[in-house]
């Protein structure tokens, strides 16, 4: 775990948008590709979590918006040199910009951006709703990965198997995910009402926020 | 009266209803333990004594009244009533989500505004009581049950709530957690006013609670005295419950048959803080007709230990031998043809759209032939095969789960906290699963703090901690052993039972 990912959410929310419109400015695939390889050294470095699976998607995503672009441009009378070219900016843009917020959402937990909203004093639900939005996804990632493996411990094979089978037993998965999602929504649901969650109230945190977000309570100086 | 249920009937749309007539009260000071059967209505009435039905669950029948001091708990405005009453959920996961372990503690404070400098002082103050700051900044779906039940113990007392109202708290506790939670209940006297608890097993939490009062047949009794109440074997039999000082029994003697998993120098790559492997060193088998007692403190590997040899967990070093073969190179698929696991939530690992289906699926794992029916009947499911099983009860889902392993014919289950065995009934199911895999030349490794159920049904026992198994043979001897001593738990039964046996 990189000291980075304990920046501010608002911080590293900011930084993104800011990095995100420099890769949107690039003005073809010479800049663009370079950029987008760069932020996703930048993951490395960091040590984003599960930067292994975002590769595989940023890879799917990569190869989806190529083919799509060329279609599309080839249909209306574009060189095929000049449509890849348009093309990579696009999709280097793309991996830019889910590169950076991927980087926002795995290093922000959903208490350090409860912590830096009730920090800035915004509303209840202004707070309420960035943390479920940063932080709902990584969580029903971590529900399909225990799926998965409850499946394997079931018996069913996943790994060693064919794409079509592995899609087949990935759907599978559907009903559980379903079903854990739902519960994870009564859970926020009933815990904000059972603590105590006001959206006409403005929360305190117990986390010192700054610059950096104080990731957990340490016991240096015990009060007893 | 600090808390009083009068007339109350509860009830979910059916024709009877779940309890009915109940009344109790509750003076300032006392402590009261609701004991029943599962599925008899501690749950509902435990949420709403709290005020959680009708305020944030409604039901389809509410009759009567529950006042906390004199004010009616379903008229009160919700933050009033919630921060003067505390409660955690017999699941916790239902009032918990991806926050850590400080941030849960602090919400009920930091909702309410409280300044930091007090909310930090209090997340310290619960932190040390209930010896939680080892897990300081973890978060808290990455924690076990016992842990996360601590966690949500701790967010109950942070408010310094008037009425404290706990459904089943010492679920998946060790004795030295029950024993802290104990602690924490009575150092929380000195704020908490009254504490309702529902538990299956009262002897846990008898030296904190005065008074008892049993569910039946969807009647309340009347408050009584929980002291010579615990010797009256009948009352609780009447309930559905194991008696809680029930006497000794024989425990089942088995010559064990061939081997059917042997682990020698397991070291996993989980490494503690400290940097030492969770699992080190570690040997262990596993024989036909064995029923393997596996014990250990919350956190001392149990659950890697039954992660590494499914293949969920990476190893480091070490054999793993599936009925004589290594299976160190097999994937999780493969050896969970040899291993059937039976989580404490089985919820995890469902995923069919009937039950019918889920029996039928784990028959197609392995080598089992018996039909679906008999397997579902057998294990008190008959009729519900085309439902869907996560429309089941918790309890169910258990006895899905027993099912299913029995259905697939793995020569192998895992057990993990088996939670239906707390009263007769489950007991019962329990049984006939261990009695039904033993006596066909399988075997089962029991993972449980309930140390009287490993006592009566184990035939072997292995305690788990530092790394290896420091104890590993006769049950009788395990209690007496220098490594469960070293746990400083009270022996199941206590010595009356270490004689007989």
């Amino acid at each position: 775990m990189s000291r980075l990912h304990d920046l501010n959410f608002f911080v590293k929310l900011g930084t993104a948008f800011a990095l995100m419109i420099v890769a949107w400015l690039a003005p073809d695939w010479r800049w663009g590709i370079p950029f987008a390889a760069l932020v996703l050294a930048l993951l490395w470095v960091t040590r984003v979590p599960k930067l292994g699976g975002y590769l595989k998607g940023a890879g799917l995503l990569t190869l989806m918006v190529i083919v799509s672009w060329m279609i599309n441009l080839l249909l209306q009378g574009i060189a095929p040199l000049d449509a890849l070219a348009i093309a990579a900016k696009m999709a280097a843009r793309l991996v830019a910009t889910t590169a950076l917020f991927y980087f926002v959402m795995e290093t922000s937990t959903p208490g350090a951006i409860l912590a830096a909203c009730s920090a800035a004093r915004l509303p209840a639900v202004a707070t309420l709703v960035l943390s479920l939005l940063f932080g709902i996804i990584p969580m029903l990632r971590d529900e399909f990965e225990r799926i998965a493996d409850a499946q394997r411990a079931r018996g069913m094979e996943i790994d060693d198997v064919s794409f079509l089978k592995k899609l087949r037993f990935a759907l599978a998965r559907g009903v559980p995910l379903l079903v854990q999602a739902i519960r994870t929504a009564h859970a926020i649901s009933f815990s904000l009402t059972l603590y105590g969650f006001d959206l006409s109230r403005k929360r305190t945190t117990w986390r010192d926020v700054g610059l950096m977000v104080e990731p957990r309570m340490t016991w240096k100086d015990p009060i007893r | 009266m600090l808390l009083a249920a009068d007339k109350l009937t509860l009830g979910f749309g059916t024709s009877e209803p779940l309890l009915r007539d109940a009344t109790l009260a509750l003076a300032p000071g006392g402590r009261l333990l609701v004991c029943g059967a599962t599925g008899s209505g501690k749950t509902t009435l435990m949420m709403t004594l709290a005020g959680v039905i009708p305020q944030i669950t409604p039901i389809a029948r509410y009759e009567g009244r529950v006042a906390l001091n004199g004010e009616d708990v379903a008229t009160l405005l919700r933050d009033a009533l919630f921060s003067r009453v505390g409660y955690v959920a017999q699941s916790a996961e239902d009032q918990l989500w991806d926050l850590s372990v400080e941030d849960i503690i602090a919400f009920p404070l930091e909702n309410r505004a409280t300044p930091r400098d007090e909310v930090r002082a209090r997340v310290r103050y619960l932190m040390e009581d209930l010896e939680l700051t080892e897990l300081a900044g973890r978060r808290v779906l990455t924690l076990s049950g016992g842990e996360r039940r601590m966690v949500v113990l701790a967010a109950a007392l942070a408010s310094r709530p008037e009425l404290l109202v706990l459904d089943e708290p010492t679920t998946g506790l060790d004795p030295a957690a029950r024993e802290r939670l104990c602690r924490a209940l009575e150092q929380a006297a000195e704020h908490v006013s009254g504490v309702v608890i529902a538990e299956q097993d009262p002897a846990h939490l008898a030296p904190v609670t005065q008074s008892l009062a049993l569910i039946a047949e969807g009647t309340l009794s009347a408050v009584t005295p929980l002291a010579p109440a615990l010797d009256d074997a009948a009352l609780w039999t009447r309930a559905g419950l194991l008696p809680p000082r029930k006497p000794s029994g024989l425990r089942p003697a088995v010559t064990p048959g061939r081997e059917l998993l042997r682990v020698r120098g397991l070291q996993t790559r989980l490494a503690r803080a400290s940097g030492k492997p969770v699992l080190d060193g570690l040997d262990l088998t596993l024989r036909a007709g064995e029923v393997l007692g596996v014990i250990g403190r919350n956190g001392a590997g149990k659950t890697t230990l039954m992660k590494s040899v499914l293949g969920l967990m990476p190893v480091a070093a070490g054999e793993i031998a599936l009925d004589g073969q290594a299976a160190q190179g097999w994937t999780t698929a493969r050896r969970a043809r040899h291993i059937a696991y039976v989580p404490q939530s089985m919820r995890q690992i469902l995923f069919h759209m009937t039950a019918a289906e889920e029996v039928a699926f784990a028959r197609s794992m392995g080598e089992g032939h018996e039909d679906t029916e008999t397997v579902l009947a057998r294990y008190g499911l008959g009729g519900q095969g085309e439902t869907n099983p996560f429309a089941l009860s918790a309890r169910q889902q258990g006895q899905l789960g027993l099912a299913c392993a029995e259905a697939s014919g793995a020569a192998i289950a895992i057990v993990d906290e088996p939670l239906l065995a707390r009263d007769l009934a489950g007991r019962a199911l329990l049984e006939t699963f261990l009695g039904r895999m033993t006596s066909q030349g399988r075997a089962v490794m029991l993972i449980s703090h309930d140390l009287e159920l490993v006592d009566d049904v184990a035939t072997r026992l292995a305690l788990v901690g530092e790394g290896h198994i420091p104890y590993d043979g006769p049950v009788g001897e395990g209690w007496q052993s220098r490594a469960f001593a070293a746990l400083g738990w009270p022996a199941p039964y206590g010595t009356a039972r270490e004689s007989a046996a």
